[in-house]
């Protein structure tokens, strides 16, 4: 996958994870339930007491999360924004394992919103690990490489 | 310089260029390898710090802590029996049936009382319900039982008798009112006997010994089974859930938007009321 498919396919995803994200936040902040295929699941995992964390919704964490990942793919892409997007999509990941790990042990439910954005956590977390150690494109050509090719075609000329 | 010279000096360049070429890329590649494990170091530190902020949430909130009841004259009692007392004062109550017995509209409320949603709705959209329509005898209140929260069994019947049981000397509502006012961490087995007990003490009024006799009365738990049938033929699959209806008609299910905003409860009243 090209660099600049690669970023898309991210910026795609975040922007999926954020909308579920909003979603949640405004199902919480609303206190309708949410739309959910599962019976009451949702509505069990959104009102349990791990809904929130330190007194704030988890549902709104998850938002920022997003917003962060989000800005820092829309970046100017170097080494820096890179690794915060691995910061940041590692951060969301454990995260969102932890929260997994609550609905099927704690609470005995499955949001399949909560689910649906753990998913894209983990994929996003992935490629981010994968963006992140192909490094930029110039690292393979590094800048020694450059001075390199200048005596070889001053070279050529003067064949 | 003859064309001999030439030649030996263009291999002499060749050969320094090649050599350059073999170092130029043996740099390349060191530092790409360097760049690399500075990569995967930073990588392996991110994610062990990641580790820890999660094991240390795991650890925070891994308990929960078990709620006991407040002690009947502790602050946070006084404050919740002052809202309670003050909610229900006035309003007639008959086993877990709070309101007017000939109020035109009847809502039946399947919760279970360790259920945090059901605290929800009981401290946010039923409080001006009670004063606007049950208060004013246009709407009473059934209080039934459908296990959700509550992992074991035996704990559920238990508590939902206790509740019931305080019905009997007409301080049903006062008991699931101040259950939920107090209740504690959902999963953390905080509901014990000494709890249910001390959720007792704190209503005003209730003779314990009579209450105490009270739970041991079969017919209650025979009102829990026929409870969770109810809640099974209306289809219900959560709490709180609920169904109105005409007093003694045909009830329909109560379909709300917020359980904090007692609008959509206050709509299928007035329908009731008005049809």
């Amino acid at each position: 996958m090209s660099r600049p498919a690669l970023r898309i396919a991210m910026i795609m995803l975040a922007t999926i994870g954020l909308g579920v994200a909003s979603y949640l936040t405004y199902v919480h902040y609303s206190g309708s339930p949410p739309v959910c295929t599962a019976g009451g699941s949702c509505l069990k995992v959104q009102t349990s007491i791990y809904s929130k964390l330190a007194g704030v919704p988890v549902a709104l964490m998850g938002l920022i999360g997003y917003v962060a990942i989000l800005a820092s793919l829309l970046a100017p892409e170097n080494e820096n924004t890179r690794f915060a997007t691995l910061i940041f999509t590692l951060a969301g990941f454990g995260f969102s394992a932890y929260l997994t790990y609550r609905e099927l042990f704690s609470i005995h439910a499955i949001c399949e919103w909560c689910a649906s954005s753990a998913g894209i956590m983990t994929i996003l977390m992935l490629l981010a690990i994968w963006r992140f150690l192909r490094g930029a494109p110039e690292s393979h050509d590094s800048p020694l490489a450059g001075s390199a090719q200048a005596p070889r075609a001053a070279q050529l000329g003067a064949n | 310089m003859s064309p001999v010279d030439n030649e030996e000096d263009l291999t002499r360049k060749q050969r320094r260029e090649q050599a350059r070429e073999q170092r130029k890329a043996m740099e390349e590649a060191s530092a790409a390898e360097a760049s690399q494990r500075k990569r995967l170091i930073q990588l392996g530190g991110v994610a062990a710090v990641v580790i820890v902020i999660i094991a240390v949430i795991l650890v925070a909130t891994g308990s929960g802590g078990s709620k006991k009841a407040p002690a009947p004259a502790s602050p946070e009692a006084k404050s919740a029996q002052t809202a309670v007392t003050s909610l229900l004062q006035g309003i007639p109550q008959s086993g877990t049936t709070l309101g007017n017995p000939n109020a035109p509209v009847t809502i039946q409320y399947f919760g279970d009382l360790e259920c945090p949603i059901c605290k929800e709705f009981t401290l946010g959209a039923l409080p001006p319900l009670i004063q606007k329509y049950v208060r004013s005898g246009k709407v009473k209140i059934e209080y039934h039982s459908m296990e959700t929260a509550t992992r074991e069994k035996e704990i559920f019947q238990t508590q939902q008798v206790a509740a019931m049981a305080a019905g009997k000397q007409k301080l049903g509502w006062n008991y699931i009112e101040l259950f939920y006012h107090e209740q504690g961490e959902e999963n953390t087995g905080y509901v014990t006997e000494s709890y249910l007990q001390g959720l007792a003490a704190q209503v005003p009024g209730l003779n314990l010994s009579d209450w105490s006799s009270a739970r041991n009365n079969p017919e209650y738990a025979n009102v829990v089974i026929s409870d969770a049938q109810a809640a099974n033929r209306a289809g219900f699959t959560g709490t709180p859930s609920f169904l109105i209806g005409k007093t003694g008609g045909a009830t329909q299910k109560l379909e709300y938007t917020s359980l904090n905003e007692p609008a959509s409860f206050e709509a299928a009243i007035e329908k009731q009321l008005k049809g």
